[in-house]
């Protein structure tokens, strides 16, 4: 089976090779953007199986972003994750009714941000995936 | 020239509104506008179309008495000061209405004609100066909500990237590590929850202040919760050399609550106890049916720490409140912990209190409504107990592939609860809390009041909604429903009469652990 490979859009440069890590160290290859324009060119460009997307992002949200993926036949397909520090409430909504196929709110945790793309790749749970709820998280 | 005051008098009493008259009529001419009106109906007409500086007003109207005079005529117009009119022998209706609101009052047959500008004006002056520091008040307290939860914000993202790092160096993803490197991390890691819980703790409060902290009621163990919270500390305790010891009285009936949140407060109160009791000490939890009260769960817990400081015990619940000496505590956070813990208990319709000697420990204790089906069901029995028939609708929402994540479950699960309440249609049928779940099912339960026709067009809803929302397509949900009738409850009645609600609620609660017991049983094979 071919390396799936994951855009991940997130302005923030420690995000980005945080996740790059965790999920090179899962088997998925990653490509990068930074802001709204560069991703959909990034998109075009890599053909990623999956993309991960922030909402906050310089030269237009998240939500554009989407609206420009959505308008490419090519792009329409790829599944988006959004993965964002906002409130679910009225984000979650208007994400999913662009095209979103999954909001996750940060902090995320890893092994439920790992659960979530397998699902999306359809690939087989992993025993880690169930234990999402570490200690800390009991006060999100 | 100063603009004339617009002062409106409301009096019936024509004499009395003659001498006021005659004292205005001494001022300056241009200092004062006199309007006179005679009834409560007019005078709110009046003040609706603005421009009044002042109301005098007689507390006994035709169309008004007493209090609710200030009240309405405050309801219409609230930035205007109010004088209330009395008679010599309603000083303590005067002192009631001063309480309501009004700025002042002023005894009929009493007032001097040279004090009565002089009282208007101070009157008008000191309204503007209260209406003033209100505004101040609430803008403060809202700024440092804004602040608070901006704050927290922030500082969550910087704090995010250390927490990811460190733990992609303590899950060895970049290479192994010495004991002494993986001891070193894990001081780290520990220090970045600290933070990361104090700074959810601080949204946590703003939540709050702004109404939005979600609690989710169902039937608890908090057998349960006791067991998870103690073993989340026992190693915190174990490590300052505490004994960690549980006391639980029999079997504990189930409570009314949010499962997370009993947790988070047990957490709380551990926390706590644990942090102002010295080595060697020992901390205990104990939980029992309040005595004075069978409907009530007392939950305590107790430590051999240095106590409360006298009259302090009222205050350790008020946000940002600090011990005296935290020299003793060591490390103390915010002094949000017990501020949340009222917040939650308060919210879940229990109580919270502490209890202390200076030296001999402290006790606090928590109360939690104890699940109850009699107390659920009173809205069903509104109309002369059980007369008409009762129908028990059970709903499931199934994720045949397996649910993604327990995230996703509660999400789904809040979803579907919402669903259900928008099709109950009547104030009588009531959507029961979540009573457990078991495998890939969520279970619900709503108590109709109809017939088994007024069910199936219930149910005939409940799929119609779920198919709009394209769950089955989108989430690979699956909705399946049944109907209990509960006739042969109403048919066998004649045995307990004296308590027919009493007999119906239990027998609610048998059908429900019937259900439950039969699923489990399903979802096991």
């Amino acid at each position: 089976m071919p390396t799936k490979k994951i855009l991940l859009v997130d302005d923030d440069p420690d995000v980005r090779l945080a996740m790059h890590v965790r999920l090179k160290a899962n088997g998925y290859e990653t490509c990068f953007a930074s802001d709204a324009l560069s991703s959909v060119t990034e998109a075009r460009k890599q053909q990623p199986d999956v993309i991960i997307l922030d909402l906050g992002l310089p030269g237009g949200d998240g939500f554009l972003v989407i609206e420009r993926l959505k308008r490419h036949p090519s792009l329409a397909v790829i599944p988006i994750i959004v993965v964002s520090a906002r409130d679910v409430s009225g984000n979650k909504e208007r994400a999913i009714k662009a095209g979103a196929k999954i909001y996750l709110q940060k902090p995320v945790d890893n092994n439920e941000l790992l659960a979530n793309i397998r699902q999306t790749l359809g690939e087989p749970e992993q025993p880690g995936d169930a234990d999402i709820t570490g200690n800390w998280k009991l006060f999100a | 020239m100063r603009k004339a005051l617009q002062v409106l008098v409301v009096e019936d009493n024509a004499g009395d509104a003659r001498l006021l008259q005659e004292m205005f009529s001494k001022e300056k001419p241009g200092s004062f506008q006199l309007t006179h009106l005679l009834r409560m109906s007019e005078a709110l007409l009046h003040l609706e179309k603005g421009g009044v500086d002042i109301i005098l007003l007689d507390m006994g109207l035709p169309d008004g008495h007493g209090l609710d005079t200030v009240r309405r005529v405050q309801a219409v117009a609230p930035g205007v000061p109010v004088i209330v009119l009395t008679g010599l022998d309603d000083e303590k209706l005067a002192a009631e209405a001063m309480k309501e609101g009004a700025q002042d009052y002023l005894i009929k047959g009493q007032i001097e004609s040279r004090a009565l500008p002089r009282a208007l004006r101070h009157a008008i002056e000191r309204h503007r100066m209260q209406s003033e520091t209100d505004l101040i008040r609430t803008n403060q307290l809202q700024f440092k909500d804004n602040f608070l939860s901006h704050v927290s914000h922030e500082l969550r993202s910087p704090l995010n990237a250390i927490y990811q790092f460190v733990t992609i160096l303590l899950d060895k993803l970049v290479g192994d590590l010495n004991q002494e490197q993986h001891d070193y991390l894990d001081i780290v890691l520990r220090n970045v929850k600290q933070l990361q819980a104090m700074i959810e703790d601080l949204l946590e409060v703003t939540r709050g202040e702004g109404g939005k902290l979600t609690i989710e009621l169902q039937n608890t163990s908090v057998d349960e919760a006791i067991v998870y919270a103690v073993n989340t500390l026992q190693g915190a305790a174990a490590a300052k050399g505490i004994t960690l010891s549980t006391q639980i009285a029999g079997e504990l009936p189930l409570v009314c609550a949010d499962p997370t949140r009993v947790r988070q407060i047990l957490i709380i109160l551990l926390d706590n106890a644990i942090k102002f009791t010295p080595a060697d000490g020992a901390v205990k939890v104990i939980a029992r049916v309040l005595k004075e009260d069978p409907n009530q769960l007392l939950l305590q817990v107790s430590d051999t720490g240095r106590g409360i400081a006298e009259g302090m015990v009222e205050q350790i619940f008020e946000r940002l409140f600090q011990a005296s000496d935290p020299a003793q505590a060591g490390r103390q956070g915010l002094g949000l912990g017990l501020h949340i813990c009222k917040e939650l208990v308060t919210r879940q319709g229990g109580k919270i209190w502490a209890e202390s000697a200076p030296g001999q420990g402290a006790v606090l204790s928590v109360t939690l409504p104890v699940f109850s089906m009699r107390n659920l069901l009173a809205p069903s029995m509104k109309t002369g107990g059980t007369a008409g028939p009762l129908m028990l609708l059970v709903a499931q929402i199934e994720a045949p592939a397996g649910w993604l994540s327990d995230a996703a479950r509660a999400e789904h699960s809040q979803g579907a609860r919402e669903l259900l309440r928008r099709c109950l249609h009547s104030e009588q049928d009531v959507l029961l809390p979540k009573m457990g779940s078991s495998g890939a099912a969520e279970l619900f339960f709503v108590v109709v009041a109809a017939d088994s026709a007024g069910c199936e067009s219930l149910t005939k809803r409940v799929r119609q909604q779920f198919d709009e929302r394209e769950l089955e397509q989108k989430a690979g949900l699956v909705l399946s429903t049944s109907c209990h009738s509960v006739e042969t409850a109403q048919r066998n009645m004649g045995g307990p009469k004296g308590a027919p609600f009493e007999w119906v609620a239990a027998k609610f609660q048998t059908l429900v652990n019937e259900e439950l017991s039969s699923r489990m049983t399903a979802n096991a094979h």
